[in-house]
């Protein structure tokens, strides 16, 4: 019981008449990579977003191991946002100070930590660099050093290896199995299987805002009496995934009726037509 | 929650806001520079292009075709001017007022710059003047020539009052003003340049105090949440109340740096005119001052803020720039009202009037006019509108749908 981080009751989201997650319960223990694994509009952003204080739940509580609350437990939390969410303008180690100012963490410490863990991303020169011309793995590992220089005890990655190379992705998963080995917990979501499957403890699988498997490979295996976690997977995501929430916007009948009247309809089906014309 | 550390954390906002804002120099030139360069481009600068322009257009040489039944040597010496080239020719028709269509091709074409007609019948003179409106060589030809006509008629009228054995400046002028008049006002040069400034500094200030917010707020805002930096800024551990304080106070700072600049402008424009004795420094007491910086910082509390609500609502750049853009209609309608709004027994109401109120108050002040009970009305008026801005813009920057992709 005393190794429980985080644990998570009969979470549910609402976006108005759109439920996107629905009474989600799981806990996190200290030193776990738990993979959150689902297909777009599952619901794994809004779960991330959810234990990182951005939205608030409909229903439920996420409680911390002395009782906190997300709201009073952000100190110990790092996010790496899908986005990344650098400033451009700012240098790679600027973004990183600004983001420790706001935990509260002195500059000294920051830094001390930050260029510990970037010298083995190779990160050291690109520290005092402005981040606008940054690569995509640079981008993701300038936001992994700002999510860690606090020193969390939760590190919550989106997508962290998408539009990655091999080698930067690599690297990143190293960095995250030593974050394990320091009793970091991680939550870590990814379209990727495989990559669950080599670096994770735990395997959560998200589908239409449930949850529809909690546990190790072996037991989720063992479960479906799959021979892979993809077999696995895609028994457990049979049923049709739910439109997403069109645009990701909330419009108003006005404004429906507007966008479809300058909307052009699709061309008419060519019965027997050749498909390569 | 430690005050201290929230101010910390406000402070971090803010200074972070304003550094990356420093860093872009074209954002720069155009909410710092242009207003230093504003006044003194417009005072001095563009009253010397003007005189230029005017000295130019004298030296024109001008094609004028003068049509007439007179003989020449009835023309004054007027129409001797070394830079008028003038046609005589026999007057057509005895109606002035027509002209025929191949005339009205040589105007068009610009072959001729201005066709007088002229004829006498008894003792009066009529004429027709034809020009091309369009053209600057036509405009000025047809300016001169009213200009000669008019020195013209000043004689004839002077030469037929003497024939008359009367004297002409009792006839002329029966009633006379003695001394000048404007050595008769009482009012100060200070309170008159009070006056002139009145009529355009609130104009100037309130325009451009909400189109400098506008840029800084929608990149402080919206373009974070299309770059996807402020889904990271929403999961650390500072309110969205500080956040928006920060956010707030960067704006707000630059607003401020901007305006300042302008009057920085503006009063070295002034200073300038003064030393040509051109101008006075308006005579303003410290408590005008005083009140004036009020009135300038508590309409920035409100169109800040709306701006940020505004901005923070939209759902890309291109939307909050396509709501904030013509927003500016708001200020601009309201400031060109209330300069014709008649300050002596103003009813109090219009200082109750958002944005009306502040821009009352500016154009009073420059005038050195401290009245009271105008003073209270505005002042809790315009607290009540700024505290009003600033909760909307809170209730907007609590919203969850501030990021709201779902996957």
């Amino acid at each position: 019981m005393e190794d429980i981080l985080l644990r998570a009751r009969n979470i549910s989201k609402n976006f108005g008449e759109l439920q996107v997650l629905n009474s989600i319960n799981f806990e996190i223990k200290k030193g776990e990579i738990i993979g959150l694994v689902g297909s777009n509009g599952a619901g794994k952003t809004t779960l991330l977003r959810l234990l990182s204080g951005v939205y608030t739940a409909s229903a439920g509580e996420i409680m911390f191991d002395n009782g906190e609350t997300i709201e009073k437990a952000r100190q110990r939390i790092g996010v790496v946002p899908e986005s990344t969410g650098l400033y451009s303008r700012l240098t790679a180690w600027e973004n990183i100070r600004y983001h420790s100012r706001l935990y509260g963490v002195s500059d000294n410490f920051a830094w001390r930590r930050t260029s510990q863990l970037a010298e083995p991303l190779g990160m050291t020169n690109a520290l005092s660099r402005h981040t606008k011309g940054f690569s995509r793995g640079m981008r993701q590992k300038t936001a992994l050093l700002r999510a860690l220089a606090h020193s969390p005890h939760l590190l919550l990655l989106d997508e962290p290896t998408s539009g990655l190379d091999i080698t930067s992705a690599r690297t990143l998963r190293k960095l995250i199995l030593k974050l394990k080995d320091e009793g970091g917990a991680v939550i870590y979501s990814t379209h990727q299987l495989a990559e669950a499957e080599q670096i994770c403890t735990r395997i959560l699988i998200i589908h239409n805002g449930e949850i529809r498997a909690n546990g190790t490979v072996s037991e989720i295996l063992e479960s479906t009496k799959k021979k892979s976690l993809e077999e696995a997977y895609v028994h457990l995501t049979m049923d049709d995934a739910r439109p997403r929430f069109e645009n990701e916007e909330k419009m108003t009948r006005l404004s429906t009726w507007w966008r479809q009247l300058f909307t052009g309809k699709l061309p008419p089906k060519q019965i027997g037509g050749d498909e390569s014309e | 929650m430690n005050l201290n550390n929230s101010r910390k954390r406000v402070q971090t906002i803010a200074k972070k806001e304003l550094v990356e804002f420093a860093r872009d120099w074209r954002t720069i030139l155009a909410i710092l520079v242009i207003p230093l360069l504003l006044f003194p481009l417009l005072f001095i600068l563009f009253p010397i292009l003007l005189e230029s322009e005017a000295e130019e257009r004298q030296s024109m040489q001008l094609n004028i075709e003068i049509q007439t039944s007179l003989d020449q040597s009835e023309f004054p010496t007027f129409f001797n001017d070394s830079n008028l080239m003038i046609t005589y020719t026999e007057l057509a028709n005895s109606n002035v007022s027509q002209i025929s269509d191949s005339e009205t091709e040589a105007l068009r074409d610009l072959h001729i710059d201005s066709i007088l007609k002229l004829s006498k019948k008894n003792n009066t003179y009529t004429y027709g003047l034809f020009y091309l409106s369009t053209s600057e060589l036509s405009l000025e030809s047809r300016s001169r020539l009213l200009l000669i006509l008019e020195q013209w008629e000043q004689d004839e009228i002077e030469l037929r009052i003497e024939g008359a054995g009367l004297d002409i400046d009792e006839t002329l002028n029966p009633i006379q003003h003695d001394g000048e008049f404007v050595a008769n006002d009482v009012a100060t040069k200070g309170e008159q340049s009070g006056m002139l400034l009145s009529l355009f500094i609130p104009l100037v200030l309130s325009v451009w105090t909400f189109t400098s917010a506008i840029q800084p707020s929608i990149d402080m805002t919206v373009a974070e949440k299309e770059r996807g930096t402020l889904e990271a800024l929403l999961g650390l551990p500072c309110s969205r109340k500080e956040l928006l304080l920060g956010k707030w106070l960067a704006v707000g700072t630059i607003t401020a740096v901007g305006v300042a600049l302008q009057i920085a402008g503006l009063l070295f424009a002034i200073t300038y005119l003064a030393s040509a004795n051109l101008f006075s420094l308006p005579s303003l007491s410290a408590l005008s001052l005083i009140l004036l910086f009020v009135a300038v910082v508590l309409f920035a509390i409100m169109v800040v803020a709306i701006e940020l609500a505004i901005a923070i609502r939209s759902h890309s750049v291109k939307e909050a720039g396509s709501i904030l853009g013509p927003a500016v209609l708001f200020i601009l309608f309201p400031a060109l009202f209330s300069q014709v709004i008649n300050l002596d027994n103003i009813e109090l109401f219009w200082f109750g009037v958002p944005v009306v109120n502040v821009l009352l108050a500016l154009r009073e002040l420059l005038m050195d006019r401290v009245v009271a009970e105008h003073i209270v009305i505005w002042v809790m008026t315009s607290i009540l509108y700024a505290g009003s801005a600033a909760l909307y813009a809170a209730r907007q920057f609590r919203r969850e749908d501030l990021v709201t992709s779902i996957s």
